[in-house]
Formats: structure tokens, C-alpha cells, sequence
């Protein structure tokens, strides 16, 4: 192994790639760990460095009723996107993976789904936002949980369907020898083989629903606002303390989810 | 499962209707939607008219600009990274390595931009440092321009690039490099004849993901790009907001999504790329 790793350090790209890594983890780290430390700033306009160490954001944030309200709305419509979006994520696993459609209705069926993948959100948002005062739906709550529905099915799809893809036939086909029904099968087999990737679907959909900022700011109206909404607000009036501690507690909800879901699948 | 029956097969058609119904309704729907308002209530082509204006082909060319530089620049850092965690890390910390690459995926995007703020203003971290150890006289000017904006993207769509083209290198058999060096190829040529071809799909699926959604971004240009400097999903927003002419914004949407789809398709045609897409 050492004389593989030494050869191929001679022979395949030299030094460059673990530079470029070390350089990589400094560049995506530095702005959380710059916020986090400008976050505990007992200033309302922080200075770098910063003059003493304080809780009173952290406090001034949670006891915010505009925030809490966002982070409220956030964590509601988190949830219900992660649930729905995973169960339809397996229906369309299923069909994309084992189901007895042809292979041409399969693969449409695919692209349909993986469409907000490559069409411009602000296309997509702005569509969703037109088409939903077209049919009478006008702004709020449904239509923003729709569009975040729509937002996160390509990736619970396209998650569950690569586990789903490894399955083993022979189990299912055991089960079924053994006098099993469709219905039995699916419950006692295929879906507690596909758990891992069930959960680690519903916390990948809550965190992109939590983290999502445009299909809202174009469905919410102006009753709803969500916790990105409410930072995009704060920030072009300008960079604060508040929204310093603001920042960090957001960070600190998705890498929770992210936490708990590494522990669970490879992220590929 | 293995023979087709009729009873089976309306099930299934059943199982897919609920994803594909939300699809099609939030997809397709919207942008049908779109290209009717476009084209207004006189069928006319005004709208395009407009936008094909002067004024309108500059945003539209800067947009996909900055869709085709950033994408290329993320592709560029993420081969280095993929290779280094695919064939030099240790087998113990790869996972580790992944997911620290790829944490910021699950972070939200608006603060993390709103955190270089921080880092490249006129009193910020790079600026307090490189004046404070005397390398600089006064502050740069990073912030709200070109620079900001870039490194902004990057930040976002790094991730993305990087976990999507690890599978592609994982599946890179470095043996390859081996016998290339050992035929006597050079560092350029080991990595445009046997690296890139292998792993073009990896590119190629990072690229899909992130290069439209570059292209049509809303918030990092606002929090970190110039005022100056328009894209795209400014005017939409604009037209949106104002609650006024909307064949004129969804004509642009239309004619951005066609460029978009346009460029991706050039990509595709190469018959290189074509090529290799087949392998999938």
C-alpha cells in the first residue's frame, strides 16, 4: 500500500491535487468560522477583531417574533416537504427502477422528473408563480410547499432510485416463493432494505426545503416569509450583528440534518 | 417481476402517476404558461422583439457568461479534488474527506454568500490582513464586483461539481496514468488523452446540474456581484414585482431558457462528449 501511494505520488499528478484539496477545505471553511466568531460580537456593527465575546445576538435572534416566525414557517414546511417528497421520491425510484413500463416511458418519465435540475429556477420559479395565479391559487403557504415539493423530487428520486437499483431480486423473489403478496414484499422487504436511503432522503429534502430562497421569494406573497426569505431581506439593508448570530443558527439546523444523514449513506 | 403483465403494468402507471403529475403540473405546466403570456393575446412577437433589443442581448450574454466561466472554473478545481479523494486518500478518511467537501451543500446559500461580505469588504478579514501585516498600503476593492460575485458562485456550486463528478474518478482506473508515463506521454497529455475522456460523463452531469442554475441565479449577484452588471433573474424579478408586463418577462425567460438548453445542447453535440454520454 505505502509503495503504491509513494509510486503513484511520483507518477500520477505530483503534489498538486492534495494542495489543491487543502486549499479547497480552508476556502469553503473560513466564511463559517469567520461568521461564527463575528457572531459573538457584543457590537451591532462588529470590527474585525472584535472587542469582547457575548450571547446578546444569539438572544436578540431567538427572541425576534418576525424570525422565530420564519424559522417556525421554515421548519413546517421543511418537514412536509421531506415526508411528501420522499414518498413520491420512492414512487418514482420505483417506476424508474422497476417497474415493467418500457424503457422509452421510463426514461421520459425521468427527464420529467430531473427538470428543475437544468431548467434556470428563476424560469422555473417565475412559470410556478404565473401558472399559480392563472389557476386561481394566488400566494402562500400551498403553493410555496408545491413548488418545494417539485424542487426536491429530482434529488429523493434520483437518491433512493440508486440504492433501489442495488437491491437483490432474490429476495423479493424468495419472499414471494414463500407465498408473499406484492403489498407483503414492499413492506416486509423492499422497504426496510431501502431505510438508510429513505432517511437519508427526508433529511437531504428538509435541508434543500429549509435552504430553498428563490421558488419561495416568488410563491410566498407577502404573508409568508421563511428564514432565508428573512435573511435576504436583512442583508441588502446591510451586514450586522443580528444577522451574524441569525446566520449561524441556520448553518447550525442544515448541519445537524447534514450530520445525522453522513452517518447513515456514502453522500454518493 | 421479470414478465410484463397488463395488471402489473397499470400499477405501475399508477405508482407513477403521483410524481409525475407534480412534474408535469409545476414543469411543464408553468412553462406552457409562460410561452402563451409571451407571446400575449395578439400573437404577436413584440415581446421578442424586445428582448432582443440592445439592452436586453447584453444581460442575456453576460448571464450565460458567467454560467459558462464559473462552471468551467468549478470543473477546473473539482478535477484536482475528485482525483486527490478517489486515488490518494487514505481508504479510512475518503468518506471523511467527501463529506467535508461537500458539507456546504447542505448549508444555505444566502447566508454563505452574505458571510464573504464579511470576508472581502473594505474593513474585512483579507483587507484588515493584508494591510495589517503591511503587504498593502489601503484596502482593495473585492467586494460588489466581478471578483465577489465569482468567488460567490463558486462557493455554492463547488459542491455540486465535486459530488458529481466523483463517481466518474472513482470508477478511474489509475493504472492507466501508469502506462501512459511508462509509453513516455507527457503531464498534459496523460490528462487530455486518458484522464478526461474517462471521465468526461462526471463533467458532463456536474455541468447539467449546476451551469442553468449559474446562469439564472437571483441572490449571489444581489448579495455580491456589481449593481451595474445585470443577469437575468434580476429583470425577471423586476418585471415580476412591479406587476407589470409579464409578456415582456416571460418572453425573456423563454428566450434565457432557450440559450440555456441552446448551449448545453452545443456541449452535447461535440461528438466526443456524444461519445462518451452513449457509455452511460
Amino acid at each position: 500500500m505505502v509503495s503504491r501511494v509513494t509510486r503513484l505520488a511520483e507518477r500520477g499528478a505530483g503534489r498538486l491535487p492534495g494542495i489543491v484539496v487543502a486549499l479547497a477545505l480552508v476556502f469553503l471553511y473560513t466564511p463559517v468560522l469567520v461568521i461564527g466568531y463575528l457572531s459573538l460580537s457584543p457590537a451591532g456593527q462588529p470590527t474585525i477583531p472584535i472587542d469582547g465575546f457575548s450571547l446578546r445576538w444569539y438572544t436578540a435572534v431567538l427572541t425576534d417574533t418576525r424570525f422565530i416566525r420564519a424559522l417556525l414557517t421554515s421548519l413546517g414546511i421543511g418537514v412536509v416537504t421531506a415526508v411528501v417528497g420522499t414518498a413520491l421520491g420512492l414512487a418514482g425510484a420505483y417506476v424508474i427502477v422497476r417497474s415493467q413500463l418500457s424503457q422509452i416511458a421510463r426514461r421520459t418519465i425521468a427527464v420529467i422528473i430531473a427538470l428543475p435540475l437544468f431548467v434556470p429556477t428563476v424560469v422555473v420559479a417565475f412559470g410556478i408563480g404565473r401558472a399559480s395565479a392563472l389557476v386561481g391559487l394566488g400566494y402562500g403557504y400551498l403553493p410555496v410547499v408545491l413548488g418545494h415539493l417539485f424542487w426536491v423530487l429530482p434529488f429523493t428520486t434520483f437518491l433512493i432510485a440508486a440504492r433501489y437499483a442495488e437491491l437483490d431480486d432474490r429476495l423479493s423473489a424468495a419472499a414471494r416463493d414463500l407465498g408473499a403478496d406484492d403489498r407483503t414484499v414492499f413492506r416486509t422487504i423492499t422497504v426496510p432494505l431501502l431505510w438508510p436511503a429513505l432517511t437519508a432522503s427526508v433529511l437531504f429534502a428538509f435541508a434543500l426545503s429549509f435552504n430553498e430562497f428563490l421558488i419561495t421569494f416568488f410563491l410566498a406573497g407577502s404573508s409568508v416569509t421563511t428564514v432565508p426569505l428573512e435573511i435576504f431581506g436583512k442583508v441588502r439593508i446591510g451586514a450586522t450583528a443580528f444577522l451574524n448570530a441569525a446566520s449561524v443558527l441556520v448553518i447550525v439546523v442544515s448541519a445537524v440534518a447534514a450530520g445525522v444523514a453522513s452517518t447513515l449513506r456514502r453522500p454518493v | 417481476m421479470s414478465v410484463a403483465n397488463a395488471p402489473g403494468r397499470l400499477r405501475d402507471w399508477l405508482v407513477a402517476g403521483s410524481p409525475l403529475l407534480l412534474a408535469l403540473a409545476l414543469g411543464v405546466f408553468p412553462l406552457l404558461t409562460l410561452f402563451v403570456e409571451s407571446i400575449g393575446p395578439g400573437l404577436g412577437s413584440e415581446n421578442y422583439a424586445e428582448v432582443l433589443s440592445p439592452l436586453y442581448r447584453g444581460a442575456l450574454l453576460y448571464s450565460i457568461g458567467v454560467g459558462v466561466g464559473v462552471t468551467a472554473i468549478c470543473l477546473a478545481v473539482a478535477y484536482p479534488i475528485t482525483y486527490w479523494i478517489a486515488h490518494r486518500c487514505p481508504d479510512r478518511y475518503r468518506l471523511v474527506a467527501l463529506v467535508s467537501v461537500t458539507l456546504p451543500l447542505w448549508l444555505n446559500y444566502v447566508v454563505l454568500n452574505y458571510a464573504w461580505v464579511w470576508i472581502l469588504a473594505r474593513g474585512g478579514v483579507v483587507n484588515r490582513i493584508l494591510v495589517g501585516t503591511g503587504l498593502l498600503d489601503s484596502s482593495l476593492d473585492l467586494l460588489y464586483n466581478n471578483i465577489s460575485m465569482t468567488i460567490g458562485f463558486v462557493y455554492i456550486y463547488l459542491p455540486y461539481v465535486v459530488l458529481t463528478m466523483y463517481v466518474s474518478m472513482e470508477r478511474f482506473d489509475y493504472q492507466l496514468i501508469e502506462a501512459a508515463r511508462d509509453l513516455g506521454a507527457s503531464d498534459i497529455r496523460v490528462f487530455l488523452d486518458v484522464v478526461l475522456p474517462r471521465t468526461l460523463p462526471g463533467a458532463a452531469a456536474a455541468t447539467l446540474i449546476v451551469y442553468a442554475r449559474i446562469a439564472g441565479a437571483f441572490a449571489t449577484p444581489e448579495i455580491l456581484g456589481s449593481p451595474g452588471n445585470v443577469m437575468i433573474a434580476r429583470l425577471v424579478v423586476q418585471a415580476f414585482r412591479q406587476y407589470t408586463n409579464y409578456g415582456f418577462a416571460a418572453a425573456l425567460s423563454f428566450v434565457f431558457l432557450l440559450l440555456v438548453l441552446g448551449t448545453l445542447g452545443l456541449g452535447a453535440l461535440s461528438p466526443r462528449v456524444r461519445q462518451e454520454l452513449r457509455q452511460w
